[in-house]
């Protein structure tokens, strides 16, 4: 028996001023299917989501919605076919309850006025169905990132019509936990015979919770297979169109003899970060892995002076407590946050944001030289392959791994004693990923010290010297050899399962 | 794909030549059309006229700039103007202080309203458009007290008169140098000094990166406090120097002079292309906007409508201008 695809996608093409962004694409999604859409930034996944939920027309190609061709000018078009769209950015309202989110412009009536308990119970009866235990009448803003999301998903699959879910990259925000219970609801709605498009680029996850996979490369589709018949590696292959260099984990610094670059002791944060003791060698790369909420990301906070602390900090051999960044900065610290957003500013142009923390140093008394700024920029461009017309573009144009490499840039320029790198390679493309792992290797090898966080157990692996695993706002324990340790491992260290 | 439309409105078609260089466009369009309705409009003298009636407008407005790229506004400019200038006026005509002495005692005080309005936005943590509204109260109120609401010099006070004002102040606000009114050239001075504030200094730097991201210009080590306190600061000490440059024009001071200035300020600055919300911006879009408002205002006067209506169309025009830059962004975006 032939089942009707829930969507077909026909020889699908769009183009944009200088480029070609889909170029026929052809793609299905099966009643009840998964099918997770994969592609380094710019290979034309989020124009194909926009295109199927109506945001953008398509130049060419047929779209079919259960064997029916289908033609929209607009997202609210879609949705009445039956598409709905999550996207990363909510779009709920904090202060109404879920209920009321779920039901938002279509609360059913009653006379003149909205039946509440309509709403409540068929909310309640929703959150029962895919086993989510909330009180329907809590408001939205109560809720974490991940409560949102999946208020967002029952929002988008209580409509009686829904045939296809598209929830684009969903999994960014969220910790493993966290990600676990999405992928259960994704599997309970499955069950409904909705098709769902889960567009990442997370690997493993993609693997995990798809049944097919299609992966898109500079605007061409180069496969849809069954996830059964792959792994990581091929999909890497398919993704950068280059065989794998996966980094072998290098570890040849023997830093036991090396002094200690920082140490704490007994060192607090903001009351959640607790008795942390630690110690780094000079030009070794410590890896801080644990899951998002565990305090690794507040604990950078409070070295980089952006919390207060408690607790004995030693740089060096100097007992410091910086209290601003400007005083963290002044001791020899740089800080890549979590979020690239707290930390660039967009509208100035690449060089600019290069030498924002050494305007003291590009400058005599007061007045700027802006032909030295322009040089030394110019050399980082080169020397960390910063892919950008020239340096007086807007680092608003430049793609995510790009940008990151402008902050490295930055904290480079400033020569810091100790690098403190959040989650550097997060929500940036694969190829640049590597790219920049392969950087801190080599920032290490010249006597840098990192500090590195991550929550990706095969990135703490491949690119510590030593990790040190926190949870719940403490260090549980610290691996010497990440050569002996397996994902699996730290994973249950983190999430306190051993 | 946002950056690859951006560079397709690049294309030098009149729509892009619209969108980018608005305000210039539109001050040779309005120039146009008085010139076609007012055989007297582009006359040399003229236009020597509409610029010493926009120098005052021209330097506070080179200071709201600078306050606007940090994402902050400043509404006491005017009232803080008549601080300053009351201040001089009283000390040169009640007190007898010489031309220096009484200048540097209206900018001192000037400096210090605006040090204030930037330590309370700073430290106390409060919109700057609270804090400096309220300072546009209080400080108009200082003024009054000093002057007692009456103007100076003035008849009315004869008996207190140690003299008329020097003739230094006339010369600064209606003085001519090779023929050229000097608020003018002092005030093209002060936007030259603010554009190489803006584009040469690392103060300048840190306006922008303030402006444009507040968290990240702190977390790359820049004084954010220190910035804004400055930059208010720096916004005093130029309403102070238009203060004096409005004296010496008038003859006189006023307490209640400038008033509605924070308004015009603001048209000049986002008629410029400045965005209002920070980070990005130029002196010299304010330089064009602040004559356009003033060709505008001298096209009207030229055309006899009564000057009740200007207020009208340069209120419309501000909202009109925003909404304008609103909608080109939302082009150049998507």
């Amino acid at each position: 028996m032939v089942v009707t695809p829930v969507l077909s996608v026909r020889s699908v093409s769009k183009s944009f001023p200088g480029v070609r962004a889909l170029d026929g694409v052809n793609m299905d999604v099966l009643p009840g299917e998964v099918h997770a859409l994969l592609g380094e930034n710019g290979a034309g996944k989020s124009t194909l989501m926009k295109i199927i939920s109506g945001i953008i027309p398509k130049d060419d190609g047929e779209i079919f919605l259960d064997g029916k061709p289908v033609h929209f000018s607009s997202p609210r078009d879609a949705l009445a076919a039956g598409i709905a769209l999550v996207q990363q950015e909510l779009s709920l309202v904090p202060y109404l309850s879920i209920a009321e989110n779920v039901f938002l412009g279509r609360w059913p009536r009653k006379g003149i006025q909205v039946d509440w308990s309509a709403i409540v119970s068929g909310t309640q009866r929703l959150l029962e169905r895919f086993g989510i235990q909330e009180d329907p009448r809590t408001p939205v803003g109560f809720l974490s990132v991940a409560e949102q999301q999946m208020v967002e998903i029952l929002k988008a699959v209580s409509r009686p019509n829904i045939r296809l879910l598209l929830l684009d990259e969903p999994t960014s925000a969220l910790s493993e936990d966290e990600v676990n219970r999405l992928f259960e609801l994704i599997s309970e709605i499955k069950k409904t015979g909705i098709g769902i498009i889960f567009i990442s680029h997370k690997l493993n996850e993609a693997l995990r919770i798809a049944d097919r996979v299609t992966v898109l490369r500079d605007g061409r589709k180069v496969i849809t297979e069954e996830t059964s018949r792959l792994d990581e590696r091929m999909l890497f292959e398919h993704l950068t169109g280059k065989p794998v260099a996966f980094l072998e984990a290098a570890h040849e610094g023997d830093h036991a003899g090396a002094a200690f670059a920082l140490s704490l002791e007994r060192f607090s944060v903001g009351g959640f970060v607790r008795d942390v003791t630690l110690k780094v060698r000079e030009g070794e790369v410590f890896v801080l892995f644990g899951l998002v909420g565990s305090g690794r990301s507040t604990l950078a906070r409070g070295l980089f002076g952006l919390e207060r602390t408690e607790g004995k900090m030693v740089l060096g051999d100097r007992v410091v407590r910086p209290r601003s960044p400007q005083e963290a900065i002044a001791l020899g610290i740089g800080y890549l946050p979590e979020d690239r957003r707290n930390a660039l500013v967009y509208e100035l142009p690449v060089f600019a944001n290069i030498t924002l923390a050494i305007l003291s140093l590009v400058s005599r008394r007061g007045v700027l030289r802006i032909r030295e700024e322009m040089r030394l920029a110019e050399n980082f461009v080169q020397s960390l392959r910063i892919k950008t017309p020239n340096v007086l573009r807007e680092v608003l144009y430049l793609s995510g791994g790009n940008q990151q490499k402008v902050l490295l840039a930055r904290w480079l320029a400033r020569k810091p004693k100790i690098l403190i790198m959040d989650e550097p390679t997060r929500g940036i493309d694969v190829g640049a990923k590597f790219e920049i792992r392969e950087m801190v290797r080599d920032l290490a090898r010249e006597g840098l010290t990192i500090l590195y966080i991550t929550s990706e157990p095969v990135e703490a692996i491949e690119v510590a010297d030593r990790i040190a695993v926190m949870r719940n706002g403490r260090i549980i324990r610290v691996f010497e050899h990440p050569k002996d340790v397996d994902k699996a491992m730290l994973l249950a260290v983190a999430s306190g399962v051993s | 794909m946002p950056q690859y439309r951006v560079l397709a409105w690049r294309g030098g078609d009149l729509v892009s030549l619209l969108l980018k260089g608005g305000s210039l466009v539109g001050l040779i369009a309005l120039s146009a059309v008085f010139a076609l309705l007012s055989p007297y409009f582009f006359t040399l003298s003229n236009w020597l006229n509409i610029f010493r009636q926009v120098a005052v407008v021209l330097i506070a407005a080179s200071a709201q700039t600078m306050v606007i790229i940090t994402a902050g506004i400043d509404l006491s400019v005017g009232s803080v103007l008549a601080l300053g200038g009351c201040l001089a006026a009283v000390a040169m005509s009640y007190w007898g202080w010489p031309f220096a002495s009484g200048a540097l005692l209206g900018l001192f005080f000037a400096t210090l309203a605006g040090l204030a309005n930037g330590t309370i936005i700073a430290k106390g943590k409060i919109p700057d458009f609270i804090a400096t509204l309220g300072m546009l109260g209080a400080v108009r109120g200082i003024a009054l007290l000093i002057t007692g609401g009456l103007p100076v010099p003035s008849h009315f006070t004869a008996t207190k008169l140690a003299g008329y004002l020097p003739e230094s102040i006339v010369w600064l606000g209606s003085g001519h140098l090779g023929g050229i009114p000097v608020p003018m050239i002092f005030a093209l001075l002060v936007v030259a000094v603010t554009w190489f504030i803006l584009n040469r200094t690392t103060f300048g730097r840190s306006l922008y990166a303030v402006g444009g991201n507040r968290e990240a210009a702190r977390a790359a080590g820049i004084n954010v406090d220190r910035v804004k306190i400055l930059v208010y600061g720096v916004s005093g000490l130029y309403c102070g120097f238009a203060g004096l440059v409005l004296v010496g024009r008038m003859n006189s001071a006023n307490a209640l002079m400038a008033e509605g200035l924070e308004l015009q300020t603001i048209a000049a600055v986002v008629i410029g292309g400045t965005n209002l919300f920070g980070g990005k911006g130029s002196v010299f879009g304010t330089l064009v906007g602040a004559i356009l408002m003033g060709v505008l205002s001298n096209g009207l006067n030229l055309l006899n409508v009564e000057p009740f209506w200007q207020r009208v169309v340069n209120g419309l025009l501000i909202v009109a201008v925003v909404v304008f830059d609103q909608w080109r962004r939302r082009i150049v975006r998507d």
